[in-house]
């Protein structure tokens, strides 16, 4: 039954792709592209992934909304009409998608347990898992201990791309933004969404918390939190203007804590090596090698999350600081 | 029970998808899309319990604080284009 409604909702993506490439209106482009993320979302929940569920709604369909605003606001909403001769970009397209279907009739079937996928390293994950660590939700186990590397290269990754986009953004030469009074106060004067708001911000950020420190127990970690605790600051910022939430966290702030993730999360991979194991080997941080796993968890979570924030947010303050590009 | 409900609501999902290609009008578009989000928070729900994992309802919380902020966002934008407007008719003029 779950293979019926994937199909419903895989085919709602399809339709919702095309019209995001066939729309010249680019706020409905926006609006569509959110409604991607959440049938996107929808689709992987279905499949029992909820780790990446949570991520897809956090970033796809919350922050990246905003950002897309923020980048809307600066230009025109309607798109130009590209210029023609695409006949041979849609050739090329066809046979890419001819080859890729091709491709997949070489793939075991959907849910086949026989699978590569199911016979490699997971199941030696499943297994180890309990032992080693002891924490429920091994898809944590798997990114925080197991696939330290790659997760370390994925914040790396994220502290990149926010160093490059303040790059671009963050230009001097560009012409700075004349702040009349109307421009910064964000939705101050509308009661309604000021209240709403308001009492929502607190929550919103406790929940954050959750999901940070409940990632060894249910969905969540430091991406999905990191995620979530800067919508509560553009919250914040969308209903006090972006000043109030500048002052609340300053810029300085947000760089340190761009940088500082990422040096919490090697500083306890050097901190196993100093302390007598391999990098980002966490068993050795305490007397007893699954204390130590947690603790290593719970640190290396703690520093993606601040570094997901730090970029997040400045990614935001670099937007909503300018005003033409 | 649960699958005819998750069903209706696939469908509720289809058509506030066609409401939001079709649009006309910008304010048809950000309905469409609160909608979805709603719809989506429902079936999040109604599949955890499906699937048999009632914990899994954080994410449909989250999916429900997120909506809000994307409005808002949607809300600020406008405000923002339009006093944007108004002040490039005021050094225009």
């Amino acid at each position: 039954m779950t293979v019926v409604f994937s199909f419903f909702l895989l085919t709602m993506l399809i339709v919702t792709a095309i019209a995001i490439v066939r729309i010249r209106d680019l706020f409905a482009a926006v609006m569509l592209s959110g409604i991607f993320s959440l049938l996107l979302a929808a689709n992987f929940f279905l499949l029992d992934a909820a780790d990446v569920a949570l991520t897809e709604a956090a970033v796809g369909a919350g922050i990246s909304t905003v950002l897309f605003l923020s980048a809307l606001a600066m230009t025109t909403d309607k798109e130009k009409a590209a210029p023609s001769n695409r006949i041979i970009a849609l050739i090329v397209v066809t046979a890419m998608t001819l080859a890729l279907i091709y491709s997949t009739f070489d793939n075991p079937a959907f849910g086949d347990p026989d699978a590569p996928i199911h016979q490699h390293v997971a199941p030696w994950y499943l297994e180890t898992t309990r032992e080693a660590i002891d924490i429920p939700n091994v898809v944590t186990a798997v990114l925080g201990s197991f696939r330290g590397y790659d997760t370390l290269g994925e914040v790396f990754v994220v502290f990149t791309a926010g160093i490059g986009v303040l790059f671009i953004l963050g230009a001097p030469s560009g012409k700075p933004r004349q702040t009349t009074d109307l421009h910064s106060e964000g939705l101050r004067h509308y009661l309604v969404p000021r209240v709403v708001g308001r009492m929502l911000t607190p929550f919103i950020l406790l929940f954050a918390l959750y999901v940070q420190f409940h990632g060894d127990y249910g969905p969540g970690g430091g991406f999905q939190a990191g995620a979530i605790f800067a919508a509560a600051i553009i919250l914040y910022a969308l209903l006090e203007g972006e000043k109030s939430a500048l002052e609340a966290i300053p810029r300085s702030w947000l760089i340190a804590m761009t940088a500082g993730g990422a040096l919490l999360y090697s500083a306890v991979g050097v901190a196993g090596m100093l302390l007598g194991g391999n990098f980002l080997d966490y068993s050795v941080l305490a007397d007893n090698p699954v204390a130590g796993q947690h603790i290593g968890i719970l640190l290396i979570e703690a520093g993606v999350g601040i570094t997901v924030t730090g970029v997040l947010l400045s990614i935001f303050h670099a937007f909503a600081a300018r005003d033409k590009f | 029970m649960y699958y005819a409900v998750t069903f209706a609501l696939i469908i509720t999902m289809g058509l506030a998808l066609a409401r939001a290609i079709i649009g006309p009008s910008v304010y048809d578009r950000v309905l469409a899309m609160n909608m979805f989000g709603t719809k989506t928070v429902l079936l999040l729900a109604v599949v955890a319990f499906m699937l048999g994992r009632p914990d899994f309802l954080d994410l449909a919380l989250t999916y429900a604080l997120i909506n809000f902020i994307g409005v808002l966002a949607v809300l600020e934008f406008f405000r923002d284009r339009a006093s944007r407007r108004k002040d490039e008719n005021e050094t225009e003029s």
